[in-house]
């Protein structure tokens, strides 16, 4: 599409002043104004597994650490492993002695030909599987100084307390009115007293002594004398993509790498940060790729694209024709004004845009199929301006005037129309009709360099 | 399994930790006993499409080095976490010493203003690892990507006086094994026969040395080393380990020779021009402590950081300690019964972020933490001790081995004197930032009431 190929040569301004395609910005409805994607918030709105495709709730998705329980990740290619059944000859559960034939489930990837037989893993009776998660050794002393620290926290954070209600009661003493301060004081001392050093000692939460690491001469990791002889085979030898991706274990040989549930993908929508009205949001199912709500500017701003580029000589008046692109379902009155001289950091050529308004006829899916409306009298059209219409597209023209050598030819103006506010209609609850406003937004034009004189 | 699931006080989510290291960010949940995961550290630039390493934007303008990690925090929470950032804490992780204001503004700046986390705490990673121990006390050498530092910390308390830092880690090993490939490397396959490295490669992808650092090359013995380095290399009568080939791009295939797998990472232990190595850090670091507290950092080593993870390197490290403390300057002024070493229960390269998830997890976490309404009125993030150390620290290490020799202690009296609570004349920044460093302390101090921590006399 051509937005696609030359989108960065108009861009709009949001309204944090960022300058972006249109086909990157949203409109918030709400605000009518246009909003970058800095001047969004992202949030999380559903997980799910890339593989199967299945929603996950957060809760569930946060106590499986965001991962998939059925699927699986190839612990050396990170290629999804999918299950192989096979049938192996077994003892007989009802009748001891004998042989049978028994179908097993194992882990094999496509990609690679890792199995789950390769680092020994038990083949599984089931197909969902029962596979054993690799657990880290380090669990029990963790959670003991996790505990240990979580008891101190609290203790802390009681003593915090503590102390400042003192200081409040003490206060309450010392403002006593009934002549009783001599008292007051003596009983506040005492009571600062337990505030300070004393109070850890009577601390009701005795709280055990920790047990310290200790700290020992040996260390594990001297060589092995086979590394100076056997040759290395480095099909072998993990390399740290595969240590990174289990971290608590890290392992150095490949007869090591078990492998990893796989991690969800989130879909996301997108809030307006100043009326947090959601901007964007999927919809839930993962199959689907469409949205409840897509406020993106390409369906509420027309959207301006340069027609053809136009031959650029310094300081000579040059015509560029410009396409307009109407999404509202409205006829639109657009007229074009200078951008102010302050707001200006862009232009670095003169520009000389239509006085005249131009009217852009609603967009209307059924027009593009009807060839003979020759809308240009029905409008009645400048036609010093408008080059040609047709349905909801209209071509102007516009005169640059390059002012500067070296850089590139860039202009900018503003765009006024208007804009039938649905939003405020929803919200007056009486079928009233919507209210129109005018919108006025930004544009910059970069028409690129001059033209090479032969 | 998390450890404690779906524990959390008053209805709050679990925070989130982040380590943003030089090379590698951790990142992951309070209270887990392993990061969720281990990424690099880098960011596909939204106008170039080049993958960077974030902090190699520091040097370029605020609003660039913005975008950058604007970019990255969103992929840590929308790819890797998958979490609202407006619901949880935030832990950062940071090695106090290679972290730069700049960074670390520009960071609680995205966090705060574009993602709207509710509260931010800044934890100085040679703190923390000590969580994961349960002691107070302890010198911390961190072997990082681009530096080594060392911290000596007692009783919860960081020795700042004595710190230490030196560009020897993983870049210095990529960097030599780069050179000696080149020198040495024949590649063969290809079109024509075999041919020396260079003559295709002009400069080697650094993936591809840290692939061929992490999967051939180890730390030699120091018996070894010291064999090596009394004969001329070439008449050496040590048989070295057998070559590697090694495949490269296509039908290619690089032979990596046993010298190269075995004394590449020497460039670790080999002394500079003023004798300094990762086991003179150590000492130094030591000797530069007060003389009570000496012995008991000695025997409380904490080794931490991915580099760290080689093959052999722990053992080395020992056994140079213990050489270099016959030898002089240390053998007149030194005198240490033993390095003894802890095992924290953790990987090398993940230790700080452990003692992270440890931090968030705790009911404390909230007054230790600036929280977005205090930032919002007052955008400062206070420095752990101060400000002055990252400026010190950006004059004084930089990159570069060849310091002068005299500028160490001025710094290090600069440093101790900006530390010291009355003499100071900083603004509140700093003082608050003191009550911060104070109270994380405080957590450890009170913890550990036994005999490891409490000093003796060398
Ligand atoms: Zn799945
Ligand atoms: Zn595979
Ligand atoms: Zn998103
Ligand atoms: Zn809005």
């Amino acid at each position: 599409m051509a937005t696609f190929v030359t989108e960065d040569r108009v861009l709009y301004a949001a309204s944090s002043g960022a300058k972006a395609p249109l086909c990157r910005l949203y409109f918030c409805r709400h605000c009518l104004k246009i909003r970058s994607t800095n001047c969004v918030s992202h949030e999380v709105d559903s997980l799910y597994c890339p593989n199967c495709l299945e929603n996950m709730p957060t809760n569930e998705a946060s106590l499986k650490k965001y991962r998939c329980s059925n699927c699986f990740d190839c612990p050396t290619c990170c290629h999804t492993l999918s299950t192989r059944a096979t049938t192996i000859p077994m003892p007989d559960r009802d009748q001891p002695g004998k042989i049978v034939p028994k179908k097993v489930y194992y882990l094999a990837c496509g990609f690679c030909r890792w199995t789950s037989r390769d680092v020994g893993m038990k083949d599984q009776l089931v197909a969902g599987g029962g596979w054993q998660n690799q657990e880290n050794p380090h669990d029990k002393r963790i959670f003991y100084l996790l505990d240990h620290f979580r008891q101190l926290a609290a203790k802390e954070k009681a003593e915090k307390e503590k102390k400042k209600y003192i200081r409040r009661r003490s206060h309450l003493h010392l403002s006593d009115k009934f002549g009783l301060s001599s008292v007051a004081a003596r009983r506040r001392s005492g009571l600062l007293s337990v505030g300070s050093p004393s109070m850890k000692e009577s601390e009701d939460v005795k709280i055990q002594d920790i047990e310290p690491n200790i700290a020992s001469e040996d260390v594990d990791d001297q060589l092995d004398d086979s590394i100076f002889t056997q040759e290395l085979d480095l099909s072998k030898v993990t390399n740290i993509k595969q240590r990174h991706a289990n971290p608590d274990v890290q392992p150095m040989k490949t007869t090591d790498l078990y492998p990893k549930h796989k991690h969800l993908l989130i879909k996301c929508s997108q809030r307006c940060r100043e009326c947090e009205h959601n901007l964007s949001k999927p919809d839930y199912n993962p199959h689907s790729i469409k949205f409840k709500i897509q406020l993106v500017a390409l369906h509420h701003v027309p959207d301006l694209k340069m027609m053809s580029f136009p031959s650029l000589i310094l300081n000579k008046e040059s015509q560029v024709v410009l396409i307009v692109l109407n999404p509202l379902d409205t006829l639109v009155h657009m007229t074009l004004l200078p951008l102010e001289k302050e707001k200006d950091d862009w232009s670095t050529a003169k520009i000389v845009i239509p006085s005249c308004e131009l009217l852009l006829s609603p967009r209307d899916d059924a027009a593009d199929f009807d060839e003979n409306t020759d809308q240009k009298q029905a409008f009645k059209d400048n036609t010093s301006v408008v080059v040609f219409r047709k349905a909801n597209r209209l071509a102007f023209l516009i005169k640059v005037i390059p002012q500067s050598q070296d850089e590139e030819v860039k202009v900018a103006f503003q765009m006024k129309y208007d804009y039938r506010n649905l939003a405020s209609a929803l919200q007056q609850t009486e079928g009233k009709e919507p209210e129109m406003v005018w919108l006025q937004h930004s544009v910059f034009l970069n028409l690129g360099r001059l033209t090479p004189q032969s | 399994m998390p450890l404690f699931e779906g524990l959390s006080y008053g209805g709050e989510k679990t925070a989130v930790i982040f380590d943003i290291g030089v090379a590698f960010t951790k990142c992951g949940f309070a209270a887990e006993n392993a990061p969720q995961f281990i990424i690099p550290t880098e960011v596909r630039k939204r106008k170039t499409g080049q993958l960077v390493n974030i902090h190699k934007c520091c040097s370029e303008t605020p609003q660039d080095l913005r975008s950058v990690l604007v970019d990255f925090v969103h992929r840590l929470y929308f790819r890797q976490l998958l979490v609202n950032p407006k619901e949880r804490r935030v832990v950062i992780v940071e090695s106090m010493l290679t972290t730069t204001t700049h960074f670390r503004n520009t960071l609680a700046d995205v966090l705060f203003k574009h993602y709207e986390v509710p509260s931010v705490v800044f934890a100085p990673g040679h703190l923390v690892c000590l969580f994961t121990l349960g002691v107070s006390t302890g010198l911390i050498m961190d072997v990082g990507y681009t530096e080594t530092t060392v911290m000596p910390v007692f009783e919860g308390t960081a020795i700042l006086k004595a710190w230490q830092a030196l560009p020897l880690a993983g870049k210095a090993i990529h960097d030599y094994l780069e050179a000696s490939l080149k020198e040495s490397s024949s590649v063969e396959g290809g079109e024509s026969g075999d041919k020396p490295i260079s003559s295709f490669m002009d400069s080697i992808d650094e993936s591809i040395l840290e692939d061929i650092k992490v999967r051939c090359c180890f730390v030699t013995s120091h018996e070894r080393a010291t064999m090596y380095n009394a004969n001329e290399v070439s008449t050496s009568p040590l048989e070295g380990p057998p070559a590697v080939r090694y495949p490269l791009k296509g039908d290619r295939v690089a032979t990596i020779s046993g010298k190269i797998r075995e004394r590449t990472c020497e460039v670790l232990f080999e002394e500079d021009c003023e004798g300094r190595s990762l086991a003179s850090l150590i000492l130094d670091a030591i000797l530069q402590s007060p003389i009570d507290m000496r012995r008991t950092l000695a025997e409380n080593l904490v080794i931490i950081g991915g580099t760290s993870m080689l093959p052999g390197f722990n053992h080395r490290l020992r056994s140079e300690l213990y050489a270099h403390l016959k030898q002089p300057p240390y053998s007149e002024k030194l005198s240490l019964p033993a390095f003894k070493f802890h095992k924290y229960p953790a990987k090398a390269n993940y230790v700080a972020w452990l003692g992270g998830s440890m931090l968030g997890a705790l009911e404390t976490l909230a007054s230790k933490s600036v929280t977005k309404e205090a930032y919002t009125l007052q955008p400062l993030i206070p420095d752990w001790c101060s400000l002055y150390v990252a400026e010190e620290k950006e004059k004084v290490v930089g990159a570069t081995k060849k310091l002068e020799a005299g500028s160490r202690p001025l710094s290090s009296k600069k440093l101790s004197s900006s530390l010291s609570v009355d003499s100071s004349p900083r603004s509140s920044v700093s003082s608050a930032a003191r009550a911060a460093a104070r109270s994380i302390a405080g957590i450890l101090s009170s913890a550990s009431v036994d005999s490891n921590a409490t000093p003796k006399s060398s």
